[in-house]
């Protein structure tokens, strides 16, 4: 995947914000007006959890998403549409956070014209390594008062 | 920040009374996302002291403003499906074979209440193996500025195509553009979109072949519903077909209409004489 | 009715099973194509199929692929699921024999409206 995504080509609209304002529209709010932009200074999270799908072409990038765990879970539970005291299986729950990564890192291989292959979704508590110059673009959100942040990483 | 209680109760009352959607407690999280583009256009401190400002000085055109933030317009494509598939198996080839001037240069169709796009669309996207594209005039007309902009842009989200639009149909006639997919050039070119009421004098392009006037007519008393009947009738040629909603009839409303059974539901052909 | 869900995401499945149910679908689930293949092959009456495209073993490609060559089963709907959305993709997906493209992310709403167009459900029957 050519990691030049040329954002600004798209007449002011991040595509990036509008793919997750639909994924978490269609399947984890069931409405539009949960996720907006993140004010304030850069979220710092304490207790993350990651989960990215790699796409694989011409050249290669990483779809990221960070988010604390208690809000992970809170995704999660959306998503499979389970009430705060059902309980969720570790494997249901990496399960979930995956599926996030998929559907969004599926939709941001879909900008880019050159066909690349999605990897399975990882999800991990350990930040995923790149390489210093790696990040190409970072979006900071507000999900319901929580942050999360997604991003793209240039792969060698 | 949160709303405070007597601005979101504030809200949820005047969304209730215009739009009969209930916004329970719980919700004003939402309702201040939604707000939030409103109250920075307007310059307030945040929702609150917009909704505040609102009240104290309402005007006509913040309060719909607010009722739209608030309202999701779910329209999807082919609506009803039965309209389009009358419109391509029975009312083109009636026409055709109906001794009218043909459609040179041209087949004309209004789609009245258009809204961002997706019917006018729709009716072109029916067409476009029927009748050349360049035979083909579709004016489609709204109240609201806003989506019309959308209509001519016709750009719509991932989302938005995933409503009943055919898989087919959106890789014939949509291209990509970014997160989302755009109607093609060549079928943009067969709809013009204008700002019209349908309380005044018809729009131009006509006169036409085809009206769509679909769930329009419900907001109005018989006698606005006749007398909007009237104008249609005068812009569209003895022979001429209006297609309604699907709960929707000229019948004891109207004169001049000769009901049609098509598949499921009926159409509406202007018959030559009017009764006096 | 019943409809056979694939995908490799269980979260998926489950997504899917439930809004097909809700239409009164009875649903049977496969992790690939291959095991799709091996539900089919045993029997199983499937009257519509929603697959993933990515997937370990067989893919969703290859699995509208293999469908469409089996005479028996040439009644069934074949409906992608899928985030694979360039244009030439479903352009693919619609060569190899599948009647319907629907991209994730969706709402059951979009489900619906597919399930109207090909026929599976009645327009009478929504909200």
């Amino acid at each position: 995947m050519s990691m030049d995504i040329d954002l600004a080509a798209f007449a002011g609209t991040d595509p990036i914000y509008v793919i997750t304002e639909e994924v978490f529209t269609a399947m984890i709010d069931g409405e539009e007006g949960y996720l907006r932009h993140w004010d304030g200074p850069d979220p710092v999270f304490v207790d993350p959890m990651h989960a990215w799908v790699d796409v694989n072409g011409t050249t290669s990038g990483r779809v990221l998403l960070t988010t604390e765990r208690g809000t992970a879970d809170k995704l999660a539970r959306a998503l499979l549409q389970m009430t705060p005291d059902e309980p969720v299986s570790p494997e249901d729950f990496v399960d979930a956070l995956g599926e996030v990564a998929n559907v969004v890192g599926g939709n941001v291989k879909s900008l880019v014209p050159e066909p690349g292959v999605l990897t399975l979704p990882q999800v991990t508590q350990d930040r995923p390594p790149t390489l210093p110059d790696a990040l190409i673009y970072e979006l900071a959100l507000d999900w319901r008062g929580s942050a999360l942040v997604i991003s793209l990483w240039k792969l060698p | 920040m949160t709303l405070a209680n007597d601005s979101f109760l504030f809200v949820s009352d005047l969304v209730r009374r215009r739009s009969a959607i209930q916004l329970e407690a719980g919700k004003e999280y939402l309702v201040e996302s939604r707000l939030l583009p409103l109250a920075r256009t307007a310059g307030a401190a945040d929702v609150d002291a917009y909704v505040r400002s609102l009240r104290a000085a309402p005007s006509p055109a913040a309060l719909e403003a607010v009722v739209e933030a608030l309202t999701t317009n779910e329209t999807s494509w082919f609506r009803d499906a039965q309209p389009f598939q009358a419109l391509t198996g029975h009312v083109v080839p009636s026409l055709l074979e109906g001794g009218l001037p043909g459609f040179a240069p041209s087949l004309r169709v209004w789609s009245a209440a258009c809204s961002s796009g997706q019917e006018p669309y729709s009716i072109a996207m029916a067409l476009a193996d029927v009748v050349p594209p360049q035979s083909l005039r579709i004016t489609a007309t709204d109240l609201n500025e806003k989506m019309l902009t959308r209509g001519r842009q016709g750009r719509y989200s991932q989302l938005e195509v995933n409503r009943g639009l055919p898989a087919p149909m959106l890789v014939k006639h949509f291209v990509r553009v970014g997160a989302d997919w755009e109607i093609a050039p060549q079928l943009k070119q067969a709809v013009t979109f204008q700002r019209h009421n349908l309380l005044d004098a018809p729009p131009s392009g006509g006169p036409f072949d085809v009206v769509f006037l679909r769930n329009v007519l419900i907001y109005f008393d018989i006698a606005t519903k006749r007398d909007v009947l009237r104008k249609v009738q005068g812009v569209l040629r003895p022979g001429g077909y209006l297609l309604l909603g699907a709960a929707e009839t000229t019948i004891g409303v109207d004169e001049g209409w000769e009901r049609v059974p098509v598949g499921r539901g009926s159409v509406y052909r202007r018959t030559a004489r009017r009764a006096a | 009715m019943r409809a056979l869900v694939i995908d490799d995401s269980r979260t998926m499945r489950r997504i899917v099973s439930g809004v097909l149910g809700s239409m009164g679908f009875e649903t049977v689930e496969a992790g690939d194509g291959r095991q799709a293949l091996d539900v089919l092959e045993s029997g199983t009456e499937i009257d519509l199929a929603c697959i993933d495209w990515n997937m370990p073993v067989m893919n969703g490609l290859e699995f509208v692929t293999s469908v469409r060559q089996n005479r028996e089963w040439r009644d069934m709907t074949l409906m992608m699921v899928t985030t694979e959305s360039e244009q030439g993709q479903i352009v693919r997906a619609l060569a190899a024999g599948a009647h319907e493209y629907l991209i994730k992310p969706f709402t059951p709403d979009a489900v619906r409206d597919k399930l109207q167009l090909l026929g599976l459900v009645d327009l009478e029957e929504s909200a």
